[in-house]
């Protein structure tokens, strides 16, 4: 099969971005033939391990200028607007103009709006009515709305969706319940997300295909660490403001154990005021990107889950496949969509500091306690290993191919 | 690792620093009295401070106002920290750090607050730090800490 993805920025670091580059390395590992189409590009490689057997394309060259679409997630909205960056590099003025005016299709709630105008969409239309190959695939609201209005009949065209349908604001809700009946399928990470997507779209396939973790193969935590481990973008989305003074309660009377949140953001600053505040400047550390998680996450004796919302928390399932029981907040499509409460970690409501921080104590206080949710977590994890996951795609892919009017001809 | 005071906590607050640990790679005599907390200012080694850190067994609990270095000090200046076993012939230097555990790269993780004393003519912060080799030294500069950003406007935390 010729299967194209279609990406806002596939030079970001973001998890979308990583989960379609496991997708694609696993399928032209498959024999297939695959390639990520990139709408802007503003770094010369890509940030997560990529078969070079994938192609990868970009319709908007921005290196060099001051725009930057750095970890255009799906969550990515905060900051400033974008400077003129590449729009000032454009020669002819009509399509300057484009540059500057608002986006037609793609509506303003979408997290990643502030990448889109009538230029950017235009220049997605083109490639689309263009694109050959037999499957495509595109990966947020945004470029799904446009795929459904410009890609071709002649493809199979899957929609992925990574966020909760509750998340998104009415006006993508809308959208997507507008454009989403014109694909084959829409791709969705968690049952509960297949139910609501399904609820809105009667008439169009709705699939759950979570994302899967990079390996199961990895080393398992021993429990006996006094380290708590946090991860995600310094951003309100994943609470850390939230946890610092869960972490307060603690470290009271648990004053050996140590919290350590990696990841880099735009509230990092934020957080280090507040981590002085609270004086957890001895307890709590902002360790930063590390290309190395999965040593830190085996150092760790339990994975803490404080995010406001999630899609599907993916580190949190990577420390479930390090054997590392979880505590975390039960957040819309969050933890609950993966484990169960007392099984392989403890639940607590939504945004609750004191019961995060009891369930915390309890699991500090517990070795025994630990190592039990922690085998359960491990058992789970393996659900989402890419032995298990990556095959539902090939299968869906040749399903669609095959049933859809003229599928043997589409093979060609 | 070489003979070193081993750094486990750090409190900059109340208008001192205080530093807990142990020594490491040094079995101290009997003298645990004579201990010190000892500031050096680098590139100006014969600028120096003490204070009493009388040791239990090896470990230390030691500190020091900041006024000491923020009033009575150079306005910008760099101490380096050590735990000493007194003056005199035969003092022994234990430079102070934090090299026991995995993780590296401490100047950037592991923060301390900066203290602010202001008199009617001048400001000046304290602020104790890990070195790019994990030591543990302290910054003066001029100056004030910036107001923290709860007392200048509502965080925004959910948009």
């Amino acid at each position: 099969m010729r299967i194209r993805y279609l990406l806002l920025h596939a030079y970001g670091t973001g998890g979308t971005i990583r989960t379609v580059m496991n997708q694609a390395n696993a399928l032209v590992a498959r024999g297939h033939d695959v390639e990520l189409v990139s709408v802007l590009r503003h770094r010369d490689e890509v940030r997560f391990p990529l078969d070079p057997r994938v192609r990868v394309t970009s319709l908007i060259d921005e290196r060099g200028t001051a725009d930057g679409a750095d970890d255009a997630g799906p969550h990515a909205g905060g900051g400033a607007p974008p400077a003129e960056g590449w729009r000032a590099a454009l020669g002819a003025r009509r399509d300057a103009a484009l540059a500057r005016s608002r986006p037609e299709l793609v509506p303003a709630g979408e997290f990643g709006a502030r990448y889109f105008n009538r230029y950017v969409e235009r220049t997605v239309a083109r490639h689309l009515r263009q694109t050959t190959g037999d499957v495509l695939v595109s990966t947020r609201p945004a470029l799904n709305v446009l795929a459904a209005r410009y890609a071709p009949r002649s493809m199979v065209r899957v929609a992925q969706e990574h966020m909760n349908l509750s998340v998104h604001r009415a006006d993508v809700r809308k959208a997507i319940a507008a454009h989403y009946p014109a694909f084959d399928a829409v791709a969705v990470l968690t049952e509960r997300d297949r139910a609501e997507y399904a609820a809105l779209l009667p008439r169009t396939r709705v699939v759950r295909i979570p994302n899967a973790v990079h390996s199961l193969d990895q080393q398992p935590a021993d429990h006996g660490s006094r380290i708590a481990v946090a991860a995600g973008r310094l951003y309100p989305q994943k609470g850390f403001d939230l946890l610092l003074p869960a972490f307060r309660q603690v470290v009271e009377r648990h004053p050996d154990w140590q919290l350590r949140i990696f990841g880099v953001g735009e509230r990092k600053g934020e957080l280090r005021a507040l981590i002085e505040e609270l004086h957890l400047y001895n307890h709590v550390f902002l360790m930063g990107h590390t290309s190395r998680l999965d040593d830190e996450l085996a150092k760790a004796s339990l994975y803490v889950l404080s995010s406001r919302f999630e899609g599907l928390p993916m580190v949190m399932i990577e420390a479930m496949a390090h054997g590392l029981p979880v505590v975390g907040f039960d957040c819309p499509t969050g933890p609950s969509d993966v484990l169960t409460d007392g099984r392989e970690g403890i639940l607590v409501p939504p945004e609750d500091v004191e019961a995060l921080a009891g369930a915390m104590s309890r699991l500090m206080g517990d070795r025994a306690l630990r190592e039990k949710l922690g085998a359960a977590a491990l058992r789970t994890a393996r659900d989402y290993s890419p032995a298990e996951v990556h095959p539902r795609w090939e299968s869906l892919f040749s399903e669609l191919l095959g049933a859809a009017p003229g599928g043997t001809e589409r093979e060609r | 690792m070489s003979p070193h005071a081993e750094i486990e906590r750090v409190w900059p607050r109340d208008g001192r620093i205080r530093l807990v640990g142990a020594l490491h790679g040094h079995t101290p005599g009997g003298a645990a009295e004579s201990w010190q907390l000892l500031l050096v200012r680098r590139d100006h080694g014969d600028e120096r401070l003490r204070y009493d850190a009388p040791l239990d067994g090896a470990r230390f609990d030691a500190s020091l106002p900041v006024d000491d270095l923020a009033l009575d000090g150079p306005p910008s200046a760099v101490w380096d920290l050590y735990l000493s076993s007194g003056p005199g012939p035969g003092e022994l230097r234990l430079r102070a750090g934090r090299h026991l555990d995995d993780i590296r790269g401490k100047k950037k993780i592991m923060v301390f607050p900066a203290q602010s004393v202001t008199t009617d003519e001048y400001g000046t912060v304290v602020r104790p730090f890990y070195t790019v080799s994990d030591n543990l030294s302290v910054e003066c500069a001029s100056g004030e800490v910036p107001p923290h950003y709860w007392e200048v406007e509502n965080p925004e935390w959910v948009d």
